[in-house]
């Protein structure tokens, strides 16, 4: 049971959040053009409505209350038309909109934290119904006669009508609902209308009854349908618009009871509402979508009606289902598995000098197969960056408004993908260094910018380009770049110099920015600054294998450039022998491979091998003696140097020979063998050969000091 | 639960066969490591190898012999003559890995070979008369012959420090 709770907050949350995601988009996108479309207005409402009921069935209250605020406002919208708003509320409706699911976002994310969320949300919505009533109080005369003026057209033809009850209510009106065939329980869907028009705070009778707990109503219902009893016209109408959004209505039909035939519009012909455009995409796209949930567990009547109340995203989102991360990693280890499996068999001792013409074939056939779903199961985990890149148009905007600055967001390349867990650890830094760029970055006023002859108009670019096997991210800004005479002086200020003023290049100067505790900007805004900047982006780059750089040039602006392996997974390796041993070598780290003669062994004053290489003096590390690792090759001219580089480290590895450059799959060593401190020997994590075998992953910066202890 | 306790009633009702049947007993899978018979609850034990490489680690105690790939899964071994301080021997055909899941941690341990599963009564386990072994051992039983069965502390096995 708490596994299925468990399961249901995490569909709530990648619903709610990916909810709340495309509405940041479509608002970003509709304020840019300022102009907010009927079809806008219905996807607010309609992502709204999904948020509230299933934060309803959740029991969250306060998001369901909010949701339900901006739901009723946009109802509002809707009902009247966008252009019925005047500018400036419109404006007001944009931010006002922001402002709510931003607030609504910072509930989810307590829910995700585990923390317990506001009680106190009377500022927001207050907020939303003062706009609501200003707003509806200008137009409220129009509102009312357009109201009626539309009524009339909607009468009803009566219908012998046998559900018991139905004939003995007083309701003047009825809608008869029939769901879709074989949707599967009706009696359910029928309840969840039920709520769904209680949400609307409508008085209304239903028939039957019992359908929240009686299941055999479903097949009255799928024969004669299900009769929901309003006592006016206006109330009818409500009634409609919430049952074209529920999920799985296949049609609905009014129904003018026979009681008081008399005394309505009798004359009026029957209207009935067949399967429209609309209802039609919706049955369609919420079918698979039932039998998908209903394949699986049980799912929460809300999310359904999420489901089918969303027709234009359905039919967008339907290609994609989401897939525990956990998942995707056990499916990963287990292709890699079958692949060493694979040429374990095939190449199996046994097998040679046997002439076996159609084996051969068919593992050629396996082989290929095996390959093809390697390159899938890989393929599963990458993910396009687009999505971090979206959410600093909305970093932008905020900024924008608060700092006054007029900028625009220019993206490069989001297409480009990147594995899902590097992707989640390098939206914070990215979106700190354009926060970076917007406070600091861009001139304060655009008398500044033009008086540089720039366009008033700030840019900032984000691009992201693969090159092999890094995707280089890059983050510019044509502002007014940084002063190394202001670093300098800042950097010793704070006592982060650490040789002469003179003796520092640049890059350098510039590199200082990224050191614990510097901040340039003196005062510290509400978006950036604090001194605690940089060097966490650094740290965090880092931790996923990347590097950070930064360049500026005064006055032309700033880029800082990032530099992430496609994936963590699958790294080139050079593997390399040592004695019996077999080590990998990430590609990434070596420069150059050289063997060289004994003469060119020089000693340092401790009396350490060093070699000279273009003119530069590097340390050699024979990585037998590290290891004590028996090998006949003790000699520097029978092994080979490895020239390797990390960060600031440069340094030659001596080991016995190279044995070739292969993709390998990064597996973790063992959490029990982290208490004997094995990665401060710079044995980073292990790989499994193609034969089986495992060989060791090196770290070479960690194995730098593991040398120098 | 009821039933467990009219058991116990039948076994005070001195039933020599009841009693083998009835009392709580834990399947113990016996090894043999320098002379000595050591026991392992087969709730811990996944698999018995043979005859598998062991890739050697740099830089770790002695008796952390190395890694092994079993089918895609790291399993770091130990050998538990090293682990308690006895000396090294060779390693012959009747030498193998009893790989253990000890809370999730997934350790193999080389042992010089394997012996039989035993039904043990757990009531009739006593305490070690002195600490040693380097704490590895937490319980003995004697067997029906002049041997003493040794238990595994297999906790006190992933506190490799």
């Amino acid at each position: 049971m708490d596994n299925g709770m468990d399961n249901m907050l995490d569909m709530y949350l990648f619903e709610t959040n990916s909810l709340l995601e495309q509405l940041d988009d479509l608002l970003i996108e509709a304020e840019k053009n300022e102009e907010l479309t009927t079809d806008d207005v219905n996807e607010i409402f309609r992502a709204m409505h999904t948020i509230k009921g299933s934060s309803a069935m959740m029991e969250f209250s306060s998001l369901m209350t909010i949701a339900h605020r901006i739901e009723d406002l946009f109802f509002y919208v809707r009902e009247n038309g966008i252009d019925s708003l005047s500018h400036d509320a419109k404006s007001e409706l944009f931010n006002l909109t922001f402002k709510s699911t931003d607030v609504l976002r910072s509930e989810v994310e307590k829910l995700e934290n585990d923390e317990p969320l506001s009680t106190n949300i009377d500022s927001i919505t207050t907020e939303i119904n003062s706009f609501l009533n200003k707003i509806s109080g200008v137009e409220e005369a129009t509102g009312g006669e357009a109201k009626e003026s539309e009524g009339s057209g909607n009468a009803a033809e009566s219908l012998s009508v046998d559900i018991p009850g139905v004939a003995e209510s007083n309701c003047p009106y009825f809608l008869q609902i029939f769901f879709d065939e074989g949707c599967g329980m009706e009696n359910l869907r029928a309840f969840m209308l039920v709520n769904a028009l209680k949400d609307r705070g409508m008085e209304f009778e239903f028939y039957p009854e019992d359908v929240e707990t009686n299941s055999a109503t479903s097949e009255n219902i799928i024969e004669k349908g299900f009769f929901v009893g309003l006592n006016s016209e206006e109330e009818m109408k409500a009634a409609i618009t919430a049952v074209e959004e529920q999920g799985s209505i296949q049609t609905y039909e009014v129904i003018h009871h026979e009681l008081k035939q008399e005394e309505s519009m009798a004359s009026a012909p029957a209207v009935e509402q067949p399967v429209s455009a609309q209802s039609a995409a919706t049955s369609d796209s919420s079918a698979p979508k039932a039998s998908e949930q209903s394949a699986g567990k049980q799912v929460p009547a809300g999310q359904k009606e999420g489901a089918g109340s969303n027709p234009q995203h359905a039919a967008a989102k339907q290609s994609l289902i989401s897939v525990n991360l956990s998942k995707l990693d056990a499916l990963n280890a287990l292709v890699g598995e079958i692949v060493i499996t694979e040429s374990m068999v095939t190449s199996s001792p046994e097998l040679q000098n046997l002439k076996l013409d159609s084996f051969l074939k068919s593992t050629r056939q396996l082989r290929k197969l095996t390959d093809d779903l390697q390159d899938i199961s890989m393929s599963l985990r990458m993910v396009s960056i687009s999505g971090t890149f979206q959410k600093m148009n909305r970093i932008i905007r905020d900024m924008k408004k608060a700092l006054n600055k007029d900028v625009r967001l220019t993206i490069v390349g989001e297409d480009t993908e990147i594995d899902k867990a590097i992707v989640d650890s390098i939206g914070d830094p990215i979106m700190h260094i354009v926060r970076n760029s917007m406070d600091h970055g861009i001139e304060t006023t655009k008398e500044e910018r033009i008086a540089a002859g720039k366009n008033p108009q700030g840019e900032i670019l984000l691009s992201a380009t693969h090159t092999g096997s890094e995707v280089v991210i890059s983050i510019s800004d044509d502002g007014q770049g940084m002063d190394p005479e202001k670093i300098l002086n800042k950097a010793r200020r704070n006592g982060l110099l650490t040789k002469p003023e003179s003796e520092y290049t640049k890059k350098e100067i510039l590199s200082l920015l990224m050191l614990p505790g510097f901040s340039t900007n003196e005062e510290v805004t509400e978006f950036s600054g604090r001194g605690v900047g940089m060097d966490v982006v650094k740290k965090n780059v880092e931790s996923v294998g990347g590097t950070i750089s930064i360049t500026s040039e005064v006055g032309q602006g700033s880029t800082t450039t990032l530099k992430i392996p496609l994936t963590m997974a699958i790294v080139d390796g050079m593997e390399i022998r040592v004695g019996h041993s077999i080590f990998t070598v990430p590609i990434s780290n070596i420069r150059q491979s050289i063997k060289i003669a004994k003469e060119n062994v020089l000693y340092d004053a401790k009396g350490a091998e060093i070699v000279k290489l273009m003119d530069e003096f590097y340390p050699i590390i024979r990585v037998h003696e590290l290891y004590n690792i028996d090998t006949e090759i003790t000699q520097i001219e029978d092994g080979i140097l490895i020239w390797v580089e990390t960060g600031d480290q440069s340094y030659c590895m001596f080991v016995d020979e190279l044995l070739g450059e292969r993709q390998i799959v990064v597996k973790p060593l063992p959490a029990y063998l982290n208490s004997f401190n094995i990665k401060n020997f710079g044995i980073s994590g292990c790989t499994i050969l193609g034969d089986g075998n495992i060989s060791i992953i090196l770290d070479v910066l960690n194995l730098y000091a593991a040398a120098n202890v | 639960m009821s039933n467990e306790q009219t058991q116990n009633v039948n076994m005070e009702s001195t039933d020599a066969v009841m009693l083998e049947a009835d009392t709580p007993t834990e399947r113990y899978l016996t090894f043999r490591s320098d002379g000595i018979t050591m026991g392992v609850s087969t709730n811990y034990v996944i698999e018995i190898l043979t005859d598998h490489i062991i890739t050697e680690l740099p830089r770790v105690p002695d008796f952390i012999r190395g890694i092994i790939n079993m089918r895609g899964q790291i399993v770091p071994i130990i050998d538990i003559r090293l682990k308690m301080g006895k000396p090294r021997s060779e390693y012959t055909d009747t030498t193998c890995i009893i790989v253990l899941d000890i809370d999730s941690v997934y350790i193999g341990i080389i042992v010089d070979s394997v012996q039989q599963v035993l039904d043990v009564d757990k009531t009739q386990i006593s305490a070690i008369p002195v600490e040693d072994q380097q704490g590895l051992v937490n319980g003995m039983i004697s067997l029906s012959s002049q041997e003493v069965l040794l238990f595994l502390d297999c906790e006190e096995l992933i506190q490799a420090y």
